[in-house]
C-alpha cells in the first residue's frame, strides 16, 4: 500500500477514478481527496480531456497505394504496371520452332497471294487509293538499302549456323530447314515479282519483312548452337 | 485501498498471437452491423479466392488498418506492417467464422500482427526503459496549430507499452482484461501504463 499522505498516491488513482475502475470505498476516498485538492481536480480534468480527444481521432490511409505489395504478398499479379511487363515477357518467349514453322507457312501463303495480287495490279496499284488523290510511289532507295543490309546479316548468320549445325538436335535441324525454306520461298516470290515491277513499294517492304523473319530465325538458331556447346 | 496496481515500467509479459481472433473485443469503431453487412458478400468472395473482391476489401479497410498500425507501432514501418496485415488477412480469411463483425476480426488480427512484430524485433524492453526520457524531448504543442495533429504526434512518441495500451483502451475501446490477455500482462499493469500514457499526453492538450 502506498503512502496516503503522498500526492502521487492520489494522482496515480485518477485514471481509474475517471474510468470507474475503483471499488466503492476507493472511490469515496478519492472523492474526499479531490474535495480539498485543486491540483488533483485539474489533473483529473486533463486526463478526461485526453480520453475525450482519443475518441475523436480520425483515420487516414497511407500516402501511397500499398496494393502492389499486398498483391505480391498473396501471389496475385499486381493490377497495374506489372501487367505490361507480363505481356512483354510473354511475347518474348512465345516463339517456338513449331510456331515459327506455322508462321512461316502462313507467311508463304500470304506472300504468294500478295505477290500474285501485286503482279495483277501492273503498275503497283495493288493498294486501293482512298479519295481522289492518286497515290504517288516514293523512291525505293531506302528499301534497297535495307535489302542489302539484311542480305549481309543473313549471310553471316548462315555461316555461323553451318559451323554449329552439328551441335543441334536432328529434329531441330529438320524443323529449322523447313522454316527457312518457307521463308526463302516467300523471298523468292517477292524477288520474281520485283523483277517485273522494281519500284513497287509494297513488294519491297514485303521482301524486307520476309528477310527480317529469316534473320530472326537465324539468330535464334545460332543462339541455340551456342547453348548446346 | 487497491494494492495490486503495478508500477509503471513493469510491463514484462510476452506477447501472444495465439488468442482467438474470432472473439469480439474492444468497441471497434466501425463494427456496426449495418456497415459490415454490406461487406459480407465481398468477404465471402475474397475467402473463396476472388482477388478483385479482396482488393475491394483492402481499399475499404485500409485507412482504418493503417491508422491502427501507425498508432500501435509508433509510426515505424507502418506501410510494411499494414501490407503484412492484409497478406495475413488473405491467408486467414478461411478461418473467419462470422461470429463477430468482419471489422472486429480484422481489427484483432491487425493488433496481433503489430504485437508479433514488436516481439520479433525485441524492441519493447528498450523502449520501455527509455520511454520517459524520449517523451521529455518532445517539442511543446503549437498553440495555434492543429491540436489533433499535435496529439497524434505526441501519442506516437509514447513508450511502446504505454502507447499500445493507450491506443487499445482509449482509442479502440478495449477493456483492461482484454488488453491484459492480448499482451500477457496483468490488468493492473495495463491500468498503470494507461495512466502513465495519459499523464504524458495531458501536457499536449493544455
Amino acid at each position: 500500500m502506498g503512502n496516503m499522505n503522498s500526492h502521487d498516491f492520489w494522482t496515480d488513482r485518477l485514471s481509474d477514478y475517471a474510468d470507474d475502475e475503483l471499488t466503492a470505498d476507493e472511490r469515496s476516498a478519492v472523492d474526499a481527496h479531490l474535495t480539498g485538492c485543486g491540483d488533483c481536480r485539474q489533473i483529473l480534468r486533463e486526463l478526461q480531456a485526453v480520453t475525450a480527444r482519443a475518441r475523436t481521432l480520425t483515420d487516414a490511409g497511407p500516402d501511397r497505394d500499398l496494393w502492389p505489395g499486398v498483391a505480391a504478398g498473396i501471389g496475385a499479379a499486381p493490377a497495374r504496371e506489372p501487367r505490361v511487363l507480363e505481356l512483354r515477357t510473354a511475347r518474348r518467349f512465345s516463339f517456338t520452332l513449331p510456331q515459327l514453322v506455322a508462321a512461316s507457312l502462313a507467311l508463304m501463303v500470304l506472300s504468294g497471294g500478295m505477290v500474285w495480287l501485286a503482279r495483277l495490279g501492273g503498275n503497283g496499284t495493288d493498294i486501293p487509293a482512298t479519295g481522289a488523290a492518286r497515290f504517288e510511289r516514293p523512291p525505293a532507295l531506302a528499301v534497297t538499302f535495307a535489302n542489302a543490309h539484311y542480305d549481309e546479316a543473313i549471310a553471316d548468320l548462315q555461316q555461323t549456323l553451318e559451323a554449329g549445325r552439328a551441335k543441334l538436335d536432328p529434329e531441330t535441324v529438320r524443323v529449322l530447314e523447313q522454316n527457312l525454306t518457307a521463308i526463302d520461298t516467300a523471298i523468292e516470290q517477292c524477288r520474281t515479282a520485283l523483277a517485273a515491277d522494281p519500284a513497287n513499294l509494297y513488294l519491297n517492304e514485303h521482301l524486307v519483312a520476309a528477310k527480317k523473319r529469316k534473320l530472326a530465325l537465324l539468330r535464334r538458331a545460332t543462339a541455340m548452337t551456342d547453348t548446346e556447346s | 485501498m487497491q494494492a495490486a496496481i503495478a508500477t509503471p515500467g513493469t510491463f514484462t509479459g510476452a506477447f501472444s498471437l495465439q488468442s482467438d481472433i474470432n472473439q469480439p473485443v474492444g468497441r471497434v469503431r466501425d463494427a456496426t452491423p449495418g456497415r459490415d453487412a454490406g461487406g459480407a458478400e465481398l468477404v465471402a468472395q475474397a475467402a473463396a479466392g476472388d482477388v478483385r473482391a479482396f482488393e475491394l476489401l483492402y481499399r475499404t479497410h485500409l485507412p482504418r488498418v493503417h491508422s491502427l498500425v501507425r498508432r500501435m507501432a509508433g509510426g515505424r514501418d507502418v506501410d510494411e506492417i499494414a501490407q503484412d496485415v492484409f497478406v495475413r488477412v488473405w491467408q486467414k480469411l478461411g478461418t473467419f467464422r462470422g461470429d463477430s463483425a468482419f471489422t472486429t476480426w480484422l481489427h484483432r488480427l491487425t493488433v496481433n500482427v503489430v504485437i508479433e512484430r514488436f516481439r520479433s524485433e525485441n524492441l519493447r524492453r528498450q523502449r520501455h526503459k527509455d520511454g520517459e526520457d524520449i517523451f521529455e524531448m518532445l517539442p511543446a504543442p503549437a498553440r495555434s496549430g492543429d491540436l489533433s495533429m499535435d496529439f497524434e504526434t505526441a501519442m506516437l512518441k509514447l513508450p511502446d507499452g504505454a502507447r499500445q495500451i493507450f491506443v487499445l483502451h482509449d482509442v479502440e475501446g478495449y477493456k483492461h482484461v482484454e488488453i491484459a490477455a492480448l499482451l500477457e500482462i496483468s490488468p493492473g499493469t495495463s491500468k498503470a501504463q494507461l495512466h502513465r500514457a495519459r499523464m504524458m499526453l495531458r501536457k499536449h492538450l493544455r
